[in-house]
């Protein structure tokens, strides 16, 4: 449930995307990319600042208790600009598993940090990389009242920034949430090499670490906290497609050969009216699933699984396109285009694929009978 | 208006169609149509958003869908004309207040009207139509060729573009008239379509009049009530109106899950992925369409209304796809014996009625990118010399 009125959303979204103007252009972009922490920092301190990292977080912990649907139009906005940030790592999916557990002295401690913008990460998944209960590969252990964790977890978002470490982990009664210090000699924290500099993820080995148990978190918490990860990344993706189809838009209606815009040829044209639908589709489905999820509603699973593959699949269909269209300027490192094609490259795939939420809509129409 | 004192009034107005309807409507006016129309007329039930002068209660389109689901409820016809009489909707966003009073009341009770603009040589170049209208007297001689009308036969009227001057370029020697069908001189022939139906006629048109004063807008300014009416029909067919029933219902997921049971491969992984994308086409087209409603900048809602009938083509089509996929071999076979291959053959022919017809996909592709993208628009050779001298339909030399 959000907190938060209509004009104060609008108000939120505003204010965002004025900071994104002026903190976060392409220069910025490449700079931050460039990095060795691989995000902005000054934007990141301004997020801060402004609340933004305390969107998800309950007033009584620190936050401004927004919910999805608020969530949902900040994405788009970030999507649009390629937010470089540990938003959705800290803000979006460590605030949301802290939260939904029910261990009340973990949110008095973690929920303010989180809220005023201390980087917080979950290592959630194993190599297989699916952010289900059963690909969790890290196994806690409790010798003489002392719990300690083993195992690899990978693909973890913004791991060697992270301030607050928590990490799911397997023990006797199943998958359960755990906090680690960061700098404990037990844990080998390296970023992977990946194809999209504005990603940051990195692989963990967790040898005998000393851990403290988030109680009341299980399987189930699991997946409502990935559905709002999953919701972010929808609108991300909503918001990455609307960017380049505009960018792109604009390029072949300035852009002369044959002495007309190349914009006037029907093969150009006929791309860009089919294109329109996706970003129109992507919208459609990543705001229909954070309403879905806000108003709790029965048709919930199956909208932010929908949500879950069409806008990442549009959004990959439209920075796909978008670099065909533009032609050689596009295919040089220089021009923006190749961005939004690998962050939609990376949205394809990194909260399971397309596939797999396909598969999942199905299943969620079908116990609807 | 806050918003309680808004569903108080959609109560308000809900329970007096209910009340309205249990007196005065009986399944018995099925073969008295015309009575039955002239009482939904005269209660203001046919045409909600219009306003009070011309028959209607000047609601918003959200409050004269209450109307027209009490009426669909218990199956009575006659309401939300403002939404599907294409005649009359043109007479009343674009004809005189002569014209109105002279066919509105007519066509509201029962006066059906069909549309009389394709021409076998004028598709998708409408404007290059050659069918005649010369005045003679009061009235005026219409002779040529349409295609592709439906209900040519229990139309009253028909929704006529002809050429009125062929000294003017092409779009500026065009008008829009009221031809009305009964008559000699009209003669009407089915086409036998690709889908197994007849809904479509070709209607040959020799020697008809028409009265002067049935011209909708100004003379020769044919070409602009046209395009208010097209954009009228794009939004009747983007809601899928040209499906059968049971594909616009809110099953035709659940009926599309059933058909993969029947055929013994719903567990077939390949087959799940593609029932998924196809069920997924159809419903972001109703996210799109409820989204209109939400939107407030007018950019957004008309760039939504514009996808529409393109993004209902892929809706169509690859359900039609879908279907023969499912099906495998026995996708093979046809007619009563095999009800879901027939099904199956059915749609996936039908999808062409909505992707051709009122504008090609690709000239709505052609639109979106003009209008709504601000792209260029296409050359046109013909735009500016008189239509006499411009060559139309095919010429081989």
């Amino acid at each position: 449930m959000s907190m938060i009125s209509a004009d104060e959303c609008s108000a939120i979204v505003d204010t965002f995307g004025r900071l994104l103007t002026d903190f976060h252009g392409e220069p910025e972009l490449r700079k931050a990319m460039a990095s060795d922490e691989g995000y902005d920092k000054r934007l990141w301190r301004e997020m801060g600042a402004l609340g933004l990292t305390a969107l998800l977080i309950d007033p009584a912990y620190g936050g401004i208790g927004g919910g999805a649907v608020e969530l949902g139009l900040l994405m788009e906005e970030a999507g649009a600009y390629l937010l470089c940030s540990p938003f959705i790592a800290s803000s979006v999916i460590a605030a949301s598993f802290v939260s939904h557990s029910s261990d009340e002295n973990a949110k008095q401690r973690l929920l303010p940090l989180i809220a005023a913008g201390s980087i917080a990460t979950v290592a959630i998944t194993g190599d297989a990389g699916l952010w289900t209960a059963e690909s969790v590969e890290v196994l806690a252990e409790e010798v003489d009242g002392k719990t300690t964790l083993s195992g690899t977890a990978s693909y973890v978002l913004h791991s060697t920034n992270s301030e607050i470490l928590l990490v799911l982990a397997t023990g006797e009664n199943g998958v359960g949430l755990y906090e680690v210090n960061p700098l404990d000699d037990g844990i080998d924290n390296s970023r992977l090499a990946v194809n999209d500099p504005t990603l940051c993820v990195g692989r963990i080995t967790f040898d005998e670490v000393q851990a403290n148990e988030i109680f009341g978190f299980g399987a189930a918490e699991l997946n409502e906290s990935m559905d709002i990860a999953r919701i972010a990344l929808a609108a991300e993706s909503a918001g990455g497609a609307r960017k380049i189809f505009d960018i792109t838009i604009d390029y072949i209606a300035n852009r002369y050969q044959f002495g007309r815009p190349i914009g006037g040829f029907q093969a150009l044209k006929h791309m860009a009216a089919d294109l329109l639908i996706e970003v129109e589709n992507s919208k459609s489905v990543a705001r229909n699933a954070a309403e879905a999820y806000a108003d709790d509603t029965t048709g919930a699973a199956a909208a932010i699984s929908l949500a879950s593959f069409y806008s990442t699949d549009s959004f990959f269909e439209v920075a796909a396109k978008a670099i065909q269209m533009h032609g050689g300027i596009a295919f040089t490192m220089e021009y923006v285009a190749h961005l939004y094609w690998r962050r939609s490259r990376t949205n394809l795939h990194l909260f399971g694929t397309s596939d797999f939420y396909r598969e999942q809509y199905l299943q969620a129409l079908e116990e609807s009978v | 208006m806050n918003i309680s004192d808004q569903s108080q009034s959609h109560e308000t107005l809900r329970s007096e169609v209910k009340q309205w309807l249990n007196v005065n409507w009986s399944p018995a006016f099925k073969n008295d149509k015309p009575s039955w129309f002239r009482k939904v007329v005269d209660a203001g039930f046919a045409v909600p958003t219009w306003s009070k002068k011309w028959f209607g209660r000047e609601l918003d389109q959200e409050t004269a869908k209450i109307i027209s689901d009490e009426f669909s409820r218990i199956g009575a016809p006659g309401s939300a004309q403002d939404n599907k009489h294409l005649g009359a909707i043109t007479v009343y966003h674009s004809g005189s207040e002569q014209l109105k009073s002279d066919l509105l009341y007519s066509m509201l009770t029962g006066g059906s009207a069909c549309l009389l603009y394709s021409e076998p040589g004028a598709g998708s170049d409408l404007a290059g139509l050659r069918t005649k209208a010369v005045v003679d007297g009061d009235d005026y001689v219409i002779n040529g060729q349409k295609i592709w009308t439906s209900a040519a036969t229990i139309a009253t009227y028909g929704m006529l573009l002809a050429r009125t001057d062929w000294d003017a370029p092409k779009h500026k020697g065009l008008s829009f008239f009221i031809l009305p069908m009964k008559q000699d001189g009209i003669d009407i022939r089915p086409i036998h379509q690709i889908n197994g139906d007849s809904t479509f006629n070709e209607v040959f048109i020799t020697d008809a009049r028409l009265p002067a004063k049935y011209v909708v807008g100004e003379l020769n300014e044919g070409w602009k009530v046209l395009s208010q009416a097209l954009e009228h029909e794009r939004l009747v067919m983007s809601q899928g109106l040209t499906e059968k029933k049971k594909s616009r219902g809110k099953d035709s997921a659940q009926e599309l899950i059933a058909l993969a049971g029947r055929s013994n491969n719903i567990r077939d992984p390949l087959v799940r992925q593609r029932v998924a994308q196809t069920i997924a086409y159809r419903q972001i087209h109703r996210l799109n369409m409820a989204r209109v409603k939400t939107e407030t900048s007018r950019p957004n809602k008309a760039s939504l209304l514009a996808i529409a009938k393109l993004s209902m083509s892929r809706v169509q089509h690859s359900e039609g796809t879908l279907r023969a996929n499912i099906l495998g071999a026995s996708g093979l076979l046809d007619g009563d014996l095999f009800p879901d291959s027939k099904d199956a053959h059915y749609y996936a022919a039908g999808g062409y009625v909505n992707s051709i017809g009122g504008g090609t996909d690709q000239i709505q592709r052609n639109i979106i990118a003009e209008r709504v993208l601000g792209l260029p628009r296409e050359l046109e050779v013909d735009r500016s010399i008189p239509f006499k001298d411009v060559k139309t339909g095919a010429k081989r030399v």
